[in-house]
């Protein structure tokens, strides 16, 4: 893992939305929606992020493309996204808007609702064409024969390209946000949750069309799940977030044969297992309690409420990440 | 396949096909758009100047050439060129009588003649020597609905106003529309400061009070049609709207396709105007036709307290005005009251069904 191989590291980011209140409209709390988050993202890698619903997923996909000082008001991010560019890494927090849209091609988003994420107004055409306009300067046949080609990458054809998003289902309204985030030629792409709005039946073929993308065209893809089951096959590496926070990260196997944080180990112990060798291994544990609200999170170590090796010193700081085995960390001083 | 369709309609487009099967909304639509449309030519159709005099072999089209007066250099026509010198026996100076003018060609027979509009008055014509008795004079043949107490037509006063006020309502609307959308769309997609400082311009703007402002402003300057349109949309006019887009600007701005469409790198502009203006249009498309009810009820009012359009303008608030000076007079309030009664009511029909295509859910909760 040498280190040039980087294409974004992130350090200590944090997100914080302010909870407005009372007369005055005055900030009265906030939510710490990622709460000082550092990773690396490899080069055409898999980097799967796995965590429950409401753990900061989202918003840490969102605060990487750099949207939310727009789109969620009075929002505090702090920390470095740092993206290699030609052997340098720009920060890209640091970046005024005009500086900003001259690396916002190569990170692109495929978003959790397909329903939303595609402007109802505009004709998928112009939806695809859209980034083309914007950071190509081909003539209008190239643009056009470009969204055909990117539609029909997408396994769509290109005379749908005249259609409305209302008239697609949902597994073709993502592959319409795969063809827009295509099109800018982006070097990470980063899927939040690309099939939990779908169907069983069709997650596989949309799962596998971004997998065959990735290789074609040689992306970094960070996978964004809920469920560990989705992204262990397709990741080479996964991250685990809990409340803000990434608790565990090191490669697939590691991370599925040998958990190394107690809420991992909890999450791996609730899947099923095929296998029926390892099974003798794998106790279940079931965990105490609810995920706590992130506008009261625990002091200390996030999991400390519902951790079953818990000590009183988890309350005392939060835990940084440990390298527990070769290239594979976790956030809790007492495990091997 | 099966699903060969032609064309994809768009979101506009189902509801425009669903506005027009809303009959009575469609309809009101129709006529009044007619009815506007007709009203331009009310030089026409409403005027005491003749559409053709023919005299001594040559044409004239009198009408026509005072309709283009203002772009073209068109000519005068005096009373002596057809011949008119006098009438009811006085002597004539400057433009014809052309309705005597047209009497006075039967009775000479020499094969000269005039043809007038539809409805031979004009809504700034005094008619002190044609009428029966002193002004106001009550509903006859000639003057469906009487005449004010200047000795003027009232229908064609009636005919004039309904044009002053549906142009007036609509360039208001559209001021107030053009200033609230740009204000309300930057308070909502910037937010944070801009938006603070914005609210609390807003916050000063609805404490003065509408009334009083608009009598300290005329006493000022007696206002022409576009100052009088600029001063409500100043004072007021532009808060309403604004407040609408910013919420709606607010709501959208954090759904995903926003978002996407900051990460492909889309200026702010664009982003604002191109991709949430067309999301956040419905309850403005909806609305406008409630602004134009209220605008030509705001000029009624303004005009009947002597604070609107300066005089001779025609307009319905003036007449009720007379007539509330003297109950005898009732042609002078029913018929502008018919008149108002009519248009807004109508239009009231077009924004029910506008509603109910932009925005059913809201409709049939409302039911
Ligand atoms: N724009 C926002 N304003 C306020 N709170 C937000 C906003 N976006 C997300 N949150 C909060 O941040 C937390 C994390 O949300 P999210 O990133 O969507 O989680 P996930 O994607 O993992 O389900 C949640 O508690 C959510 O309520
Ligand atoms: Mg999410």
């Amino acid at each position: 893992m040498s280190d040039n191989n980087i294409l974004l590291k992130v350090r200590d980011l944090k997100v914080k939305f302010p909870i407005m209140g009372g007369i005055f409209q005055k900030k009265v709390a906030e939510v710490r929606a990622v709460d000082g988050v550092s990773f690396d993202v490899m080069k055409a890698e898999t980097l799967g992020i796995v965590g429950e619903s409401g753990c900061g997923k989202s918003t840490l996909g969102k605060a990487l493309i750099n949207v939310l000082r727009l789109t969620a008001p009075g929002v505090e991010i702090s920390g470095e996204v740092l993206l290699e560019k030609d052997g340098s890494y720009i920060d890209l927090l640091k970046l005024n808007k005009k500086e900003m849209s001259i690396y916002r091609p190569d990170i692109q988003m495929i978003f959790q609702d397909p329903f939303s994420s595609l402007n109802p107004r505009m004709l998928v055409g112009e939806i695809i064409q859209e980034p083309l306009d914007i950071n190509t300067k081909l003539s209008k046949a190239e643009k056009r024969d470009k969204v055909a080609w990117l539609l029909e990458k997408v396994g769509l054809s290109a005379e749908q390209s005249s259609r409305y998003p209302h008239e697609f289902s949902g597994g073709q309204r993502q592959r319409i946000g795969i063809a827009r985030a295509l099109a800018t030629n982006p070097r990470l792409i980063i899927a939040d949750e690309p099939v939990s709005a779908l169907d069983v039946s069709i997650q596989a073929q949309v799962i596998n069309l971004m997998m065959d993308l990735q290789e074609e065209f040689n992306l970094s893809f960070m996978f964004i799940a809920h469920d560990l089951s989705v992204v262990e096959h397709i990741s080479s590496r996964i991250g685990v977030m809990y409340l803000g926070n990434l608790v565990e990260i090191g490669s697939s196997d590691n991370v599925n044969d040998s958990p190394k944080h107690p809420y991992t180990q909890s999450l791996l112990s609730a899947v099923p297992i095929p296998d029926p060798k390892s099974k003798e291994n794998r106790k279940r544990i079931v965990l105490q309690g609810d995920v706590p609200s992130p506008l009261a999170k625990p002091s200390g170590c996030g999991f400390r409420t519902r951790c079953f090796i818990v000590k009183p010193e988890c309350a005392n700081g939060v835990p940084p990440l440990d390298e527990k085995a070769k290239n594979h960390f976790a956030a809790c001083p007492y495990t091997e | 396949m099966s699903d060969i369709k032609p064309q994809s309609d768009s979101i506009l487009k189902k509801r425009l096909r669903k506005f027009k099967s809303m009959k009575r909304g469609y309809y009101s639509f129709i006529l009044i758009c007619t009815l506007y449309v007709l009203s331009f030519l009310n030089p026409i159709l409403v005027n005491n100047q003749a559409l053709i005099v023919s005299y001594e072999g040559n044409t004239f089209f009198p009408a026509v050439s005072s309709l283009f007066k203002p772009i073209f250099d068109t000519p005068n026509y005096e009373g002596k060129q057809f011949g008119q010198t006098e009438v009811f026996g006085k002597t004539l100076f400057g433009e014809p009588n052309y309705r005597e003018l047209q009497k006075q060609f039967e009775k000479e027979g020499k094969g000269n003649w005039v043809l007038m509009p539809i409805y031979p008055y004009s809504p700034v014509e005094n008619l002190l020597s044609e009428i029966s008795s002193e002004p106001p004079t009550a509903p006859d043949s000639k003057h469906i609905f009487g005449t004010d107490n200047r000795g003027r037509d009232v229908f064609a006063r009636l005919a004039y106003g309904f044009q002053i006020s549906i142009s007036f309502a609509i360039l208001v609307t559209i001021f107030a529309y053009s200033i609230g959308i740009s204000i309300g769309a930057t308070l909502g997609y910037f937010g944070g400061k801009v938006d603070i400082f914005g609210q609390r311009i807003i916050e000063v703007f609805s404490g003065i009070p509408f009334l009083f402002m608009m009598m300290i402003l005329v006493s000022f300057v007696k206002p022409s049609f576009l100052l009088l349109g600029a001063m409500l949309v100043f004072i007021g006019g532009w808060i309403g709207m604004t407040y609408f887009v910013r919420g709606e600007f607010y709501r959208e701005k954090a759904k995903d396709y926003v978002s996407a469409a900051i990460s492909i790198g889309t200026t702010d502009l664009n982003v604002m105007f191109k991709h949430i203006l067309p999301n956040a249009l419905t309850p403005v498309i909806t609305f406008a036709p409630f602004a134009i009810v209220g605008y030509i009820s705001s000029l009624v009012a303004l005009d009947f307290l002597g604070f609107g359009l300066a005089p001779p303008t025609p307009s319905w608030g003036e007449l009720i005005s007379q007539g509330t000076q003297d109950i005898r007079y009732w042609w002078l309030i029913v018929s502008p009251l018919i008149a108002m009664f009519f248009t807004l009511i109508t239009i009231i029909f077009i924004g029910e069904g506008i509603r109910e295509a932009f925005d059913p859910k809201v409709y049939s909760r409302l039911r």
